[in-house]
């Protein structure tokens, strides 16, 4: 059964909605906008069919005739089990344990996972995870281009500035490609 | 896309939000549970949608609070799924009385 | 239709055994008419009852506090040893609080969350709030959660910004040297394992 849309696609769906949409909405409600939304653009659905059937349920017609199918069942539910492989071979890391690094800076123009508040600001290695499929060309189309995913702490006055509170440091994922060097690479000896 | 359970299932809000504790259901009674499953494996068969039974759960629950009626949630549920299954007319309430008779007599013995 | 009507025709609460009966009922009824089977209402109990709920992680946690070499290889590889106790289906960090760390979990792009392990999120989990304070103030909103940790303690907050998930191992109270590990995975909370509780002893515990 044919994945029709990957988890990356699906968030940044959510993004594209009118922020005061976002804003308003519940959780699930901003799920299913999510998931018509793709199933719209994927040409699975139109616009057009779903409000037809719309009408007719809300009309009290219910066109669909209500069957089992196990075997169809016992495929789906594999399906939903299965989980999509985000680890995937990708080139060594470039950083090590304990390498300080500086996010970039420049607001990406789609997807990311680079949480904003995180934007240009210089952190510590703290893990390698190791090589991930990565989110922000995953959405578009672009590939999955797997790359080394990181454990990177920042210091709270780094973040907030002098209202930061003690001896509480952020922890953040972060993919190689949104880090830069902030200090000399250490020597390989 | 959806992993089993059923979000829409587990995450009824409101008053009719499933009991739970520490994010766990919370079954007191062994007959909470197997009314739970049993209304849930009828929706998994399309006897009716869960939006349907949902509806009737909610207004049990709504006509239990006006009345007064200090009923717990599974027996409100109970009420509801029988509703339910009388309006569609898959049982009625006579052949289901004469069977809880026949277990509480011990003419029969069904065991879940 | 509502039920309770006894034969004088009052309404009153059914005593816990005649709603049994009605459901054993119920159940004999709609099996014979093959509307359900109860394999089938088996397997949906178990399924809401085990896989959204934490009993999951509760056993992790329960089985580091008792194996020290467990505890290593659960810190060390999260994934690999969840597995062991035949949990799957998520990359997971495990990150362990000690007396001088107090670790907490959030997602601040959206609502990632260890549902495998601990089941579903809580509503606050997934408000703005939450996603927006934990990173930015984590004392004052566990004190909210009623945590209140000396300025000592570091308190290391855990971003899942990525497809890994985190699980917080949390520290094991005093007084429960005598319990066994299903006694200990009882004491474990979901709201510990997110971060933002600890662990009580149970009632009665010596300290």
């Amino acid at each position: 059964m044919q994945h029709i849309f990957n988890i990356d696609e699906s968030r940044h769906a959510i993004e594209r909605m009118a922020p005061v949409d976002y804003l308003g909405s519940s959780y699930y409600e901003r799920w299913l906008d999510r998931n018509i939304r793709l199933l719209v653009e994927k040409g699975v659905i139109t616009r057009e069919e779903l409000e037809r059937r719309m009408a007719q349920l809300a009309g009290g017609t219910d066109p669909a005739t209500p069957h089992s199918d196990p075997k169809l069942t016992a495929r789906m539910l594999r399906v939903t089990k299965d989980r999509t492989p985000y680890r995937q071979p990708g080139p060594p890391p470039c950083f090590a344990l304990g390498d300080r690094v500086l996010t970039r800076h420049d607001a990406p123009v789609g997807h990311t996972r680079l949480p904003r508040y995180a934007r240009g600001k210089p952190g510590v290695i703290v893990r390698v995870h190791g090589t991930f499929i990565f989110p922000d060309t995953n959405a578009h189309g672009q590939g999955e281009q797997p790359h080394a995913l990181y454990s990177v702490r920042f210091d709270a006055a780094l973040l907030w500035g002098d209202s930061a509170e003690p001896r509480a440091p952020v922890h953040i994922d972060l993919w190689e490609r949104y880090l830069l060097p902030d200090a000399p690479a250490r020597s390989t000896s | 896309m959806d992993p089993l359970p059923s979000r829409e299932i587990a995450d009824m809000s409101g008053a009719a939000a499933l009991p739970r504790k520490n994010g766990e259901l919370v079954f007191n009674e062994a007959w909470q549970g197997r009314i739970f499953g049993m209304t849930v494996a009828m929706s998994h068969e399309a006897c009716f949608a869960w939006r349907e039974f949902q509806a009737h759960l909610i207004e049990e629950i709504a006509h239990a609070e006006r009345e007064g009626e200090s009923t717990s949630y599974y027996e409100r549920w109970l009420q509801a799924f029988e509703q339910l299954l009388t309006d569609k007319g898959l049982i009625d309430t006579d052949t289901l009385a004469e069977r809880t008779r026949d277990l509480q007599s011990g003419r029969r013995d069904d065991v879940f | 239709m509502s039920g309770g009507h006894d034969e004088h025709g009052h309404h009153h609460r059914e005593p816990e055994s005649v709603l049994s009966l009605r459901v054993r009922a119920l159940e004999s009824l709609l099996v014979e008419k093959k509307l359900v089977s109860s394999e089938a209402v088996d397997r949906i109990v178990s399924a809401y009852e085990q896989d959204i709920g934490p009993h999951n992680g509760a056993k992790v946690v329960a089985r580091a506090w008792v194996d020290p070499a467990y505890r290593a290889r659960l810190l060390a590889d999260g994934t690999a040893a969840i597995e062991e106790l035949g949990f799957g289906g998520v990359d997971l960090q495990v990150v362990e609080n000690t007396p001088g760390v107090h670790n907490m979990v959030v997602c601040t792009l959206c609502s990632c969350y260890p549902h495998a392990l601990i089941g579903l999120p809580p509503v606050w989990y997934k408000s703005f709030e939450y996603r927006s304070r934990a990173v930015r103030e984590p004392r004052v909103v566990l004190r909210e959660f009623g945590v209140d940790l000396p300025e000592s303690t570091e308190i290391r907050i855990w971003d899942s910004s990525a497809e890994l998930r985190y699980l917080v191992l949390p520290e094991r109270p005093a007084g429960t040297e005598r319990l066994n590990e299903a006694d200990l995975a009882k004491l474990v909370t979901r709201d510990a394992m997110i971060g933002v509780a600890v662990v009580k002893p149970p009632a009665g515990a010596s300290h």
